[in-house]
């Protein structure tokens, strides 16, 4: 077990190290060379305020380390990201990229683990009981509803909720993550008001994701019911309760990889959700970062996101060690 | 082919029904705008205004007819989504064949090489991309979609080439003195023809999906009209907070119904195509 975490741990270390190659190459291969283009917007408006531009324009071409050889600017940027120091945002000159994305991922966190893992729940749930009624009318609403709600965008769902239960009905705030004018705390005041924020961007996201899920584990029961172990137990007189029980066990393993594997997607889409709520998180800073071109600040916030999927990955695989007896046991993979 | 492929399917009210979806959609990118002769781009004075007749979904806050725009959008969407696909089914093949045809070093590199795709956040790393272009057309957009989506294929692919590989026929081939590309061509990708067409569905899917993703955090396509891009004015003029609901539903319904309906055919050809899931 512990040789197949290990052996995990140092792919992901690996393909880490790749992705954020690409995020400090990509600036520089790309044709137009983006920097060049900030620093001419930024001498143009320089009028306005020269010497905090200037500054702003000094810090980039430092961290971007202009004028030195690629291989120098690359030990460079790696040695800065290894102490936390992923720059200073254009934007919001002079404070530090760290400083600005660290209080959002909290924000991030609660509304996309506990959507994704419900969603990941409710979903393989109803698969699992799909299957055992394969071809009644439960398998074929559900099969048919999760077809459905699978493509559904995450952030088009946020964007009807908003319009019904927001605007038509008035039942839910609109937008945000708690009323304007509220100060964060843990008064019970202030629970109460986020947590009427939550329900529709966490509801969006539940919905539309766990079709997905139920469509794979559908599937995946139906294979393992149709399998020799489960014939055998059935001519072996076990109740059916029981043979759906390791069914539902040997098909809960590739959901697990799959989980991990569609992460970087969910995430994906649970940026988009929180800017059609204007919810607080990663992704509404990074979409801010993105119509100002504050490049330091979109690296930064890649280095982080990404990062903080592999740790996800590892800690799904270490679940995965615990879980499948064959790795604990350390029989092969 | 007729009676073994497409018989079976047609017989399958599903798969009818989910083709019948597409095809509508299909034909309303297609000829919509050849029929449809508003212009989607230019401004009128009936602005933010509901259906009416003369604008039949109503118009956004420029006074664009969004029918127009969901009609250009349907076609520029698909479009992506099939240039997308087509990228994916191209590597994915190429990477997955080449890996089981090739075995030894060969295929270690390129199953490193898809590992590390794979688990890499593609969705991240194409918004990374496109931040960085300043003009994206379409087919730039497709590109960077497309170029992520084929690891999962490319397994899946070699997996079942590899097996293949050790049947007689094959060896017959290789002793007869075939080409690799001779052997891939005439013995193998016939046998993965089914799934590379489900799986091409699917990556459309993605490539549409992508789009709208992209588009949403305004990173989508620079010029023309897409579902994506109908959908991230929508939010910028914040249509759903002020009740503007022909502005930002039908994109949305046209996506879920193209994508939907996508899906429903693929997962249908499974079912008659593989044997342990066709119904008794």
């Amino acid at each position: 077990m512990l040789k197949f975490l290990l052996r995990r741990f140092f792919f992901l270390l690996l393909t880490y190290v790749i992705a954020t190659t690409i995020v400090f190459i990509l600036p520089r291969a790309i044709p137009g060379n983006p920097l060049s283009q900030i620093l001419a917007n930024l001498s143009q408006v320089a009028q306005a305020n020269p010497e905090a531009i200037r500054a702003a324009e000094k810090a980039l071409m430092d961290q971007f380390g202009v004028g030195k050889p690629v291989i120098v600017q690359y030990v460079e940027f790696v040695g800065r990201a290894l102490k936390g120091d992923l720059g200073t945002s254009i934007t919001y000159y002079p404070r530090k990229v760290v400083d600005l994305i660290v209080p959002v991922i909290p924000w991030t966190l609660i509304l996309l683990l506990p959507a994704t893992l419900t969603a990941w729940w409710l979903g393989n749930t109803l698969g699992a009981i799909a299957a055992y009624r394969r071809n009644t009318w439960v398998d074929k609403w559900v099969l048919t509803t999760s077809m459905v709600l699978s493509q559904v965008p995450y952030y088009w769902l946020g964007m009807i909720l908003i319009y019904l239960f927001g605007v038509k009905l008035g039942w839910l705030p609109v937008q945000g993550a708690y009323s304007l004018g509220t100060i964060p705390s843990f008064s019970l005041e202030f629970f109460l008001d986020a947590l009427k924020h939550y329900i529709m961007p966490f509801l969006s996201i539940v919905i539309s994701a766990m079709g997905g899920w139920a469509i794979g584990m559908r599937v995946m029961v139906v294979y393992e019911l149709g399998s020799d172990y489960a014939f055998f137990s059935e001519y072996l007189g076990m109740s059916d309760k029981r043979i759906y029980k390791y069914a539902f066990k040997n098909s809960i393993l590739p959901q697990i990889t799959g989980l991990a594997l569609s992460l970087g997607g969910v995430l994906g889409g649970a940026l988009i959700t929180e800017i059609v709520f204007n919810y607080p998180g990663t992704g509404y800073l990074l979409f801010k970062a993105l119509t100002t071109l504050d490049y330091p600040m979109i690296q930064g916030i890649f280095i982080i996101l990404i990062a903080s999927i592999y740790l996800a990955n590892f800690i799904m695989d270490f679940m995965y060690a615990l879980i499948d007896p064959r790795i604990r046991l350390g029989q092969g993979e | 082919m007729f009676s073994t492929m497409i018989r079976p399917l047609l017989k399958n009210k599903k798969f009818v029904f989910g083709i019948s979806i597409f095809l509508i959609f299909l034909l309303l990118g297609i000829l919509g705008p050849t029929f449809y002769k508003v212009n989607p781009t230019d401004s009128t004075w009936d602005i933010e205004q509901g259906p009416s007749s003369r604008h039949p979904l109503g118009t956004d806050t420029y006074g664009r007819d969004i029918l127009a725009q969901l009609l250009h959008g349907i076609r520029s969407s698909l479009y992506i989504g099939f240039l997308a696909a087509i990228i994916s089914l191209i590597i994915g093949t190429l990477v997955g064949s080449l890996s089981a045809v090739k075995r030894g070093i060969t295929d270690d590199i390129l199953s490193a090489f898809t590992n590390i795709v794979l688990t890499t956040p593609s969705v991240l790393i194409a918004i990374l991309i496109a931040s960085y272009l300043r003009v994206r057309n379409m087919e730039v957009v497709a590109l960077i979609l497309g170029l992520f989506q084929w690891p999962w294929y490319a397994r899946a692919i070699r997996a079942q080439l590899m097996s293949i590989m050790s049947r007689e026929y094959v060896y017959l081939s290789i002793m007869a003195g075939y080409s690799d590309l001779k052997l891939v061509i005439e013995d193998l990708l016939p046998t993965i023809a089914t799934y590379a067409f489900m799986s091409f569905v699917l990556f459309i899917n993605g490539g549409i999906m992508g789009e709208a993703g992209l588009s949403l955090i305004g990173l989508g396509p620079t010029q023309g009209v897409s579902l994506g891009l109908m959908l991230q004015w929508a939010v910028l003029m914040d249509a759903m907070r002020r009740g503007l609901w022909w502005w930002f539903v039908p994109p949305g319904v046209a996506i879920v119904a193209v994508t939907a309906s996508l899906m429903v055919i693929s997962t249908t050809m499974d079912e008659v195509f593989n044997p342990r899931l066709r119904e008794e």
